[in-house]
């Protein structure tokens, strides 16, 4: 090694002790925090501020291992002028969430370039650890939460690693110290965070962007919505049936009960305030069930084919319409739970007449009229509403009807393109088509969207209902048996109600077979695999109603349940075990930590003790030697115990420091007694 | 801001607290344990910081109902908990041990060494020792588990006699700096303060006390100190002090003291015979001075004070008696 490439590395450490206020590793470790703070928002931010920050922390890190100068003021004020400028021309804002986060960003990596004192080094790791909270506005899932426990420990291990003065272990026990307080400290947390009083949200006006976009059912039906729907997979709600599950055929989650169709549109009836003149005839046992509702921008609340009863949601109410509709009074724009019971048969308005029949009946003038035709054509085959359904529904199994997720597109006359020319469609075209076929026929007709079928997972038993499984069916009106379902899809495609959208699509458009297997990923094929599937899933499940959904009233209602275990005596029997065992366990811990002679001497005096010989309270070991020469012991023996007594009387009363191996002759010597 | 809050606080309500809170009372005979009771915890300016942060994550996750906040926001709360019982780990149970006080003379900045034994089986790190009257600690140390460090503290010292060892303050902030545990400890250690040597004081009062044989006479001028060790040369002659301070290895040489007129004289320093209209501190100054320069000089010396009589001697020993004598002169003898 030449003299230059020796000379050139001390001389660079003497600069680095002179401007580092910590020493390199130290730095470098809080840098390798931040950055693990840093990674997981590069996802969502504008390009520019991931790579000025990498940038930024890249600069730092050159500039610790090299020990050169670090920018002064004059350069860094301008440059965080320019960032904040920037944030502004990226957002059009200042405040807000997304902007906000940007800003604290960049804060935090030009803080790092602007270190001096221990002070700012607290500054740093303190950001970084809000920094942590603000990356769960974009995910909350349980790879988030191991990220954030890897940050914890990183964190807490480069703050701890400047308080050193003297002598500074390597960084693995650094880290094992880090640990050790996250590992203390998760306990206590994890009672907290289901003990600690909750307060529901928001505590003021939200920024505008705090709810990301959410797709989901909207309040109209026009072609193309739902298909559009079913390529989602977020969830939607998922449901815990306290009675057995329905079968699948029978899940059909009433949503919104649209009447008024404009030719290609279906929208909800103009509310006018009604008579509450709704007769529901429940017949069987009811189904009850807990219904999870994910977040959403709407007010309406799903419940299986028909609910008896209206749900009760804490600080919203709910109201119910003619149609049996379900939707509350505010957004619910946090998860929501309530219970329901639902009867699977009912029967709905069965009186003889129908009220507002003509609204029911309703069709828009000049639309669709080789439809209409063929309505009255029906209606003229025979007097029977139903024999007509049966009609309309024969006409779609007979025909070349198929079921697609990616139907061509329709024109102003929808349901006549549909229905004549396309033969292609989804959900909404069959519901669609068959109402207005029906009511062209002179039967009451409406669509009702929601769900149908939702994924049952066999591990934690709960159904999962997600925007794929969005679903339009028709309800056709009957003197005497009133609203009844009809499902026009399931004339075309009875998979889909039977088992899924999946394999309905897979059957029904090979030429969609690509994405046919993509949502078919979980098959029976691979019953291995959709085991795993179902287990992540309840994984997730889990972690969906245990820590991002643990509401005050789910806390309230496990408060509740905690109590009622803890009253019942077995229960507190097994915490009382587990209460001893530990106390006995750290007994026996002390007592392996007493001095090793001083136990071989114990030791030694309980076994003289069983040979009828004990030990005086107030025999010291030399006059206890004395007084056992005295007795009646075996040669062997009581040299034996006179050299034991004679070394621990050494031990103990002499100032030199213990002999090594002092412990195991004692022992050898006991065995010999 | 502390001193600030102190002058609103009556000296009497203070002092109170002082004995009763802090346990500031006397000296703690011979080595303390900072037993629970002894050991003060409070948050640091980060640790105000700290709960700054917690209370703007819990509001943040409330505000955005972030399960996982929460999450976050208790484990940092009771990580700042786990830290309030490491950093008093990290200080109680230690014990606390007097080390060693060199006499000095008045003037001079006594160096008191305090010994911090760590019995347990945990390692200290950054223990900051210094007197209480320090402000801000100067030293900093690490105790590894089952063993002891030493910090050697100074304290100026004025006047003669025992200088006690202020009272020490021990701070720590470890593991998370996010809060201060404390201590204090009055040491049971005493720095003997010799008088100041007078400077250019009058030289030695080589008196014509008749020394033991009878030989000797009046004069300054018998004792002609020390020349090199010649074959028969009277082994009570030798000068064994210098020759003990030079190895002969290292060059040095047997020497003898060398007297002329053939006997000794001896010296004899008596505090009493000294002119009592002179001021006391400047008699023992004097006395200081004379015993310095007689030790330098290798004469033995006789040495009176009060009711002090030591024979003529010389070495250290006799030095560290007689200036111990002329520092407690008038005071009490155990400190």
């Amino acid at each position: 090694m030449s003299g230059a490439s020796v000379r050139a590395p001390r001389a660079s450490l003497v600069r680095l002790a002179a401007q580092l206020p910590r020493d390199k590793a130290d730095t470098l470790l809080l840098l390798g925090a931040a950055l693990m703070v840093l990674a997981p928002h590069a996802g969502h931010l504008p390009l520019w501020v991931s790579s000025l920050c990498a940038l930024t922390l890249l600069w730092r890190t050159v500039a610790t291992v090299r020990g050169t100068r670090m920018p002064s003021a004059f350069l860094l004020l301008p440059l965080s002028m320019a960032a904040m400028a920037g944030v502004f021309m990226s957002y059009r804002t200042l405040f807000g969430r997304d902007a906000g986060v940007a800003m604290l960003v960049l804060l935090v990596a030009f803080k790092m370039l602007e270190m001096h004192a221990k002070r700012d080094l607290f500054v740093v790791v303190f950001l970084s650890f809000f920094l942590v909270l603000t990356n769960f506005f974009y995910s909350q899932s349980i790879l988030t939460a191991l990220m954030m426990v890897a940050s914890i420990i990183a964190l807490l291990t480069a703050q701890l690693s400047f308080q050193f003065t003297g002598s500074v272990p390597p960084l693995g026990r650094r880290l094992w110290m880090g640990a050790r307080v996250f590992l203390l400290a998760a306990p206590l947390a994890l009672v907290l965070f289901f003990l600690f009083p909750r307060i529901q949200g928001p505590l003021w006006g939200m920024p505008s962007d705090a709810q990301g976009g959410r797709t989901g059912l909207s309040n109209s039906m026009a072609p193309g919505n739902m298909s559009n729907l079913a390529q989602s997979d977020e969830p939607v709600f998922q449901v815990r049936f306290l009675d057995p599950v329905p079968p699948k055929p029978q899940l059909y989650w009433r949503g919104l009960v649209m009447g008024d169709f404009d030719g290609r549109t279906w929208t909800q009836l103009r509310r006018r305030r009604l008579p509450d003149n709704v007769s529901l005839t429940a017949r069987g046992e009811p189904i009850r069930y807990e219904l999870t509702l994910e977040p959403s921008s709407n007010s309406w609340l799903f419940a299986l084919d028909m609910p008896d009863r209206l749900p009760v949601l804490s600080g919203n109410s709910v109201g119910v319409s003619s149609e049996l509709e379900m939707g509350a009074t505010l957004p619910l724009s946090k998860r929501v739970r309530y219970e329901l019971s639902s009867h699977v048969d009912y029967s709905l308005d069965d009186g003889d007449q129908l009220n507002e029949r003509a609204r029911w009946l309703a069709l828009p003038q000049g639309f669709n009229p080789r439809t209409l035709e063929t309505g009255a054509q029906i209606a003229q085959m025979s007097a029977d509403p139903a024999a007509r359904a049966n009609a309309v529904l024969g006409m779609f199994t007979k025909l070349p009807f198929s079921y697609t997720l990616q139907p061509p597109l329709l024109g102003r006359d929808s349901v006549d393109e549909f229905l004549f020319k396309t033969r292609a469609g989804f959900c909404e075209h069959f519901a669609s088509a068959f109402v207005v076929l029906m009511r062209a026929a002179d039967v009451p007709a409406r669509v009702v969207i929601g769900y149908q079928g939702g994924e049952l997972n066999p591990i934690d038993g709960f159904l999962m209902v997600r925007q794929s499984e969005a679903h339009a069916w028709a309800e056709i009106w009957i003197a005497g048996r009133g609203w009844l379902r009809v499902d026009p899809t399931a004339a075309v495609a009875p998979e889909r109600v039977q088992r899924g959208l999946s394999s309905a699509l897979a059957q029904n458009a090979p030429a969609f077979a690509g994405l046919g297997g993509l949502l078919d990923f979980g098959g029976e094929r691979n019953a291995l695999l959709e085991q795993l599937r179902f287990r992540i899933g309840a994984i997730n499940n889990g972690w969906n109603q245990w820590v991002l959904n643990y509401t005050p009233d789910r806390q309230s209602g496990f408060l509740d349940s905690l109590k009622l275990s803890l009253m019942h005596w077995r229960n507190l029997a097994i915490l009382a075990a587990i209460g001893a065992a530990l106390l006995l366990w750290r007994a026996i811990r002390q007592r392996r930590e007493t001095d090793p002679v001083d136990a071989l001497y114990s030791a030694l005096c309980r076994r003289m003790s069983q040979l009828g010989m004990a030990r005086a309270a107030d025999e010291g070991p030399n006059a206890y030697a004395a007084r056992l020469a005295q007795g009646t012991l075996a040669q062997d023996k009581l040299a034996a115990i006179e050299r034991f007594l004679t070394l621990y009387s050494a031990h103990k009363y002499s100032a030199r420091p213990p002999a090594s191996g002092l412990a195991s002759t004692l022992k050898s010597l006991l065995n010999n007694i | 801001m502390a001193a600030s809050l102190k002058r609103f606080i009556p000296a009497a309500v203070r002092a109170k607290a002082d004995t009763w809170l802090f346990q500031k009372r006397g000296v703690d005979p011979g080595e303390t344990l900072l037993t629970q009771r002894r050991v003060f915890i409070l948050p640091s300016g980060a640790g105000m910081g700290f709960a700054a942060l917690i209370l703007i994550l819990l509001i943040g996750s409330i505000n955005y109902s972030l399960g996982l906040g929460f999450a976050l926001t208790f484990t940092m709360g009771t990580c700042a908990m786990v830290d309030i019982y490491m950093t008093y780990k990290n200080m109680a149970h230690l014990h606390l041990r007097p080390g060693r006080a060199q006499p000095v003379f008045a003037g001079e900045v006594a160096q008191f060494e305090l010994h911090l034994v760590n019995r347990t089986k945990l390692d200290r790190y950054a223990l900051w020792v210094d007197f209480m009257e320090a402000g801000e600690a100067r030293h900093v140390v690490d105790v590894a588990a089952g063993a002891t460090s030493a910090v050697v503290l100074s304290a100026p010292s004025t006047e003669r006699g025992w200088l006690a060892a202020p009272r020490i303050r021990l701070s720590t902030r470890f593991p998370l700096g996010l809060l201060r545990a404390w201590s204090y400890w009055q040491p049971d250690l005493n720095a003997l303060v010799y008088p100041f040597p007078e400077e250019n004081g009058p030289p030695l009062p080589i008196s014509g006390v008749e020394s033991a044989d009878g030989h000797g006479h009046a004069g300054h001028d018998d004792f002609a100190g020390i020349r090199s060790y010649q074959p028969g040369d009277p082994m009570r002659h030798m000068a064994w002090r210098q020759i003990a301070r030079l190895d002969p290895a290292d060059g040095g040489q047997l020497v003898t003291k060398h007297f002329e007129g053939g006997a000794v004289d001896e010296l004899v320093l008596d505090f009493n015979a000294m002119p009592s209209i002179m001021n006391l501190e400047l008699r023992l100054s004097r006395m200081t001075r004379w015993v310095l320069d007689a030790e330098q000089r290798a004469l033995p010396y006789a040495f009176r004070i009060g009711a002090t009589d030591f024979e003529a001697s010389i070495g250290e020993a006799h030095q560290a008696a007689c200036l111990r004598a002329l520092a407690l002169h008038g005071l009490k003898e155990a400190p």
